[in-house]
């Protein structure tokens, strides 16, 4: 029964025991330095294609909105690291770029005149999607969980 | 230099770009964050995403937290939800309850009462053989050590811990009711 095994945790966190990792605790730190000031948060939304569901080859399609953008990401994990290929529609203007982003790495991309781009070689964990436009606010897609 | 004590008055100034503020969050609500996704079940690595998940989800409401002073349950109900979204990507299938951030989580509230002296004082409350044997259950002694240590049957050990938890709950409770 759930709440019995919240007790329990309280218990144990009361008595030292199963305390927070030092590592955890740290990255718990380091994600302020992730935030993007003035950024407009774009939402989860239904994929057409896929519904967020993911493939026999391990791709996970999925689809955020705001601002007038969609981004539509196309994840792929293996060999223990993330791939993303993603497109962004309309295209947000000339000059723009996207951070594709996890606690640990960010990588930085041209739009092609499609909107498209792609970033490989990620760590699994956390991801999130950073679209600069000139003169306009960033649009930051919800952190998503990806992992094999 | 006034240092921030309030929970609500640290969520303000870590919105307004106080590194020091967040860390103090993480210190104050860390801890908790913690136990409320193993509680959960989840593994060291899953908690861990789960916890990273529900700071992640602070970032992106740090300035549209409607109830700044409730940041704490916030954070807590925030890390279960990811702990549950967890648990249902593991268990494709199994009905989880919805968690909605900012709502009132009786769970949660447990893991509010989890100031050591608090809970320790409700425990040294409590009646035998609930003192000893939750003592030896926070100290992660297993059915058969805390069988053998009260002299009670292995099988008596899981019911006589739910009735022992039922009456530290409500103890919890009352004097929480008196405070």
């Amino acid at each position: 029964m759930i709440n019995e095994e919240y007790f329990l945790a309280a218990l144990r966190l009361a008595a030292g025991h199963d305390p927070l990792p030092e590592h955890v605790s740290a990255a718990a730190r380091d994600a302020y330095g992730l935030r993007v000031p003035q950024a407009v948060t774009a939402v989860p939304a239904e994929c057409p294609a896929s519904r967020e569901v993911r493939s026999s080859d391990g791709c996970k399609m999925v689809r955020f909105v705001a601002a007038g953008l969609t981004f539509d990401l196309e994840v792929t994990v293996g060999d223990g690291l993330i791939d993303v290929a993603g497109q962004i529609v309309p295209h947000p203007g000339e000059g723009s770029h996207v951070d594709v982003r996890t606690p640990h790495l960010t990588l930085t991309r041209r739009l092609a005149r499609t909107g498209h781009f792609a970033a490989t070689g990620l760590p699994p964990g956390w991801l999130s999607v950073v679209c600069h436009r000139p003169g306009q606010p960033p649009v930051q897609t919800r952190w998503v969980r990806i992992r094999p | 230099m006034h240092e921030p004590r309030d929970s609500g008055e640290l969520l303000m100034a870590a919105a307004d770009d106080d590194q020091r503020a967040w860390d103090m969050l993480e210190s104050r609500y860390g801890p908790r964050m913690w136990a409320t996704a193993r509680a959960c079940g989840l593994s060291e690595a899953d908690a861990a995403d789960a916890v990273q998940g529900a700071w992640l989800r602070l970032l992106e409401h740090l300035h549209t937290i409607r109830d700044p002073s409730g940041i704490g349950a916030w954070l807590a109900t925030t890390t279960r939800r990811e702990a549950m979204l967890i648990l249902r990507k593991g268990r494709p299938g199994v009905p989880l309850p919805e968690v909605v951030p900012g709502d009132p989580d009786p769970a949660a509230a447990v893991l509010e009462a989890d100031n050591s002296r608090r809970l320790w004082n409700a425990v040294s409350g409590l009646h035998e053989p609930c003192r000893t044997l939750l003592r030896l259950v926070a100290s992660d002694c297993g059915n058969r050590q805390v069988a053998g240590r009260l002299g009670v049957p292995l099988g008596s050990v899981g019911p006589t811990r739910s009735r022992c938890l039922e009456r530290l709950r409500t103890l919890i409770h009352q004097q929480e009711t008196v405070q």
